[in-house]
């Protein structure tokens, strides 16, 4: 599983762990991923990754508004017209009600598949934790050699060291 | 409305991140207390009498009920309205906080979902009996089908109601769940039970607590919350349109879509309250809900029932001003006094009266008078409710077709049972979920206290 090798920084305090990210993404190498218990807005800055997720769910919006009030004009003016006291098939403004809620349910629903499929999080799948602390107490920063290469390695773990970790740890890569 | 200063620490003491997982996850992790048997027991024997009653209604009609032509909704109409408006505040509670940025939510938004999630799902059983053949449910889904193609009606609040229940339900739920993802990876990390970890594995679905994950977490909290946040004002407005379309005298109103959902948020904050208090005295949560949110609660009570006496007012003197003989008749003859004067005066003491005694520090510091407060706010609700509902059907324009109503024994038990599903719900909510959302509570551990400025 693991092809190269690792070196997993363990802090059990947030501003240590800012500092020692910050400084690691200021010299440039490559931080595999930061594992914290609650969201660090600073962590999740550094890293340098932005979230589309807003753009996509406005589109699903789009979509669904337009495909409801295609559906509503279609049953209501083509497939099978009804006429309520003369008023008119396409009845818009009462249209808008069922819009609206129908365009947040698609919005919803298609939202939760986008995150399942980009977090990569479904019922019952298997994960894989450097540390199972993480979620509890304690905040985990994993390099690797590939992606930071080896000078990188040995300067995180300074950075490390120097901003109070708790525990340093290296792991090999494994056969396979 | 609150910043921190003003507001002071948010979790009480000292803590490190561990034992705010320990203390947070102790009900989830431990057996639970006798109480808790009792309370299952009991609320197991009500919803047993609820399931009777829905059984009878199926099996033999809507005859078994008490209403008839003149009043064709009754105690059932009035109990999904309720239940759907205190389903309203888990949404309008954790939504409009997020959206305002309101850090205090953290300890209570988690309950405050629960109950949104099981009332909602109370609320849907009684429309759902109400069609008689409930069987042929079905019907009311736009599917391309073979009695015509027949379209249900599209201009029909009913219809809008169906869409907007189903749609509520589902969506409080993904809330719900999605800031559970990270708490049930942490009972899954702590467990050294097999079965814990395999079962809460399965269910937080791989979480990991990475930058990505977060990153996506959020981004996603914040879409649901701002599509979700239109919901909560839509979906009790159009419960009110299921009345105030109707041509009957004291439903035909303007004001009824405001007037519902602030009523609903009323009616759910209360309950939360209700739950909160009895948490933090189950639990010895003290720290987490501490006294500065359930006087923050208490203070937005006060505020609500101004707003619902200033509407029980307005309905009052609009019903006089508009010169109209039957709005007058409504309101001064059959609600201000009459045979319903009962329920009204109730209504509007529990209701407008009672929560201003939120006005004094002393009473917003007082958990047992607290307490009585917050079920007199939903009995008032309740009794809201049956007015509306009652007063206007029972005596419209033909006095030839007045009559009255009275519940049967079927439509209470159905009644008491979804108040028993409710609980047992709540009872088992207490003893699998974390009752407080703990990540959330994790990131604002600091705030108010010295060390974060």
């Amino acid at each position: 599983m693991m092809r190269s090798k690792h070196i997993i920084g363990v802090f059990d305090d947030e501003f240590n762990l800012v500092r020692a990210v910050e400084e690691i993404r200021g010299k440039k190498i490559i931080i595999e991923e930061v594992y914290t218990p609650y969201p660090v807005q600073e962590v999740i800055h550094a890293m340098g990754k932005r979230s589309r997720l807003q753009i996509v769910a406005y589109f699903y919006g789009l979509f669904g508004a337009l495909a409801v009030l295609a559906f509503l004009y279609w049953t209501s003016v083509i497939s099978w017209p009804i006429n309520y006291g003369g008023k008119p098939f396409n009845s818009f403004p009462s249209f808008i009600i069922i819009t609206i809620i129908l365009t947040i349910l698609v919005v919803t629903i298609g939202s939760l598949a986008t995150f399942s499929g980009r977090a990569r999080l479904w019922p019952g799948k298997k994960h894989r934790m450097y540390d199972a602390r993480a979620t509890d107490d304690k905040f985990v920063i994993v390099l690797n050699e590939s992606e930071a290469g080896a000078e990188g390695l040995a300067t995180a773990e300074s950075i490390m060291k120097g901003n109070g970790a708790l525990e340093i740890r290296k792991e090999e890569p494994e056969d396979e | 409305m609150y910043n921190r200063d003003v507001r002071g620490p948010l979790i009480i003491g000292e803590k490190t991140f561990g034992q705010i997982s320990t203390e947070i996850l102790a009900p989830a992790e431990k057996k639970p207390g006798k109480w808790w048997f009792a309370m299952m027991t009991l609320a197991t024997l009500a919803s047993a009498w609820g399931i009777y009653s829905i059984y009878i209604t199926v099996s033999r009609g809507i005859g078994t009920w008490g209403v008839n032509n003149t009043v064709g909704w009754g105690w059932a109409i009035i109990n999904f309205v309720w239940w759907i408006g205190i389903g309203h505040a888990g949404t309008a509670f954790s939504i409009f906080l997020l959206i305002l940025r309101q850090k205090w939510r953290t300890s209570i938004n988690r309950a405050a979902e629960a109950m949104t999630v099981f009332a909602v799902g109370c609320a849907a059983i009684f429309p759902a009996l109400h069609m008689g053949r409930v069987w042929l449910a079905f019907f009311i889904i736009p599917y391309p089908n073979t009695r015509g193609p027949l379209w249900v009606n599209f201009n029909s609040p009913l219809f809008w109601d169906f869409i907007a229940i189903s749609a509520y339900l589902l969506i409080s739920f993904s809330f719900w769940y999605l800031g559970m993802l990270p708490d049930f990876a942490t009972i899954r990390d702590r467990s050294r039970s097999r079965l814990r970890k395999v079962l809460y594995g399965f269910f937080s679905m791989g979480w990991v607590g990475s930058s990505r994950q977060w990153l996506r977490f959020e981004s996603l909290a914040f879409i649901l919350g701002g599509i979700a946040a239109v919901l909560v004002v839509s979906v009790h407005s159009i419960v009110s349109t299921d009345f105030a379309v109707a041509v009957e005298p004291g439903w035909h109103s303007t004001l009824f879509p405001p007037f519902f959902v602030v009523g609903a948020i009323f009616s759910g904050f209360a309950m939360v309250m209700t739950l909160m208090i009895i948490i933090r005295g189950i639990y010895k949560l003290k720290d987490y809900v501490t006294d500065g949110h359930l006087d923050a609660i208490a203070r937005i009570l006060v505020f609500i029932s101004l707003i619902m006496g200033t509407a029980y007012a307005t309905e009052v003197f609009m019903a006089w001003y508009s010169g109209s003989e039957y709005e007058i008749f409504t309101f001064f003859r059959n609600r201000v006094t009459g045979e319903h004067a009962l329920q009204f005066w109730g209504m509007i003491i529990c209701n407008a009266l009672i929560p201003q005694l939120f006005w004094f520090r002393k009473i917003r510091r007082n958990l047992p008078l607290m307490f009585i407060i917050s079920l007199c706010i939903n009995l008032g609700m309740w009794l809201e409710r049956y007015i509306i509902v009652i007063t206007s059907l029972s005596k419209d324009y033909l006095p030839s077709a007045w009559t009255s109503y009275a519940p049967t024994w079927v439509e209470v038990g159905t009644y008491v049972g979804t108040l028993g599903i409710f609980v047992s719900g709540i009872l088992l909510f207490f003893r699998y979920i974390p009752i407080i959302a703990v990540s959330e509570v994790k990131s604002v551990r600091d705030i108010g206290k010295r060390k974060y400025d």
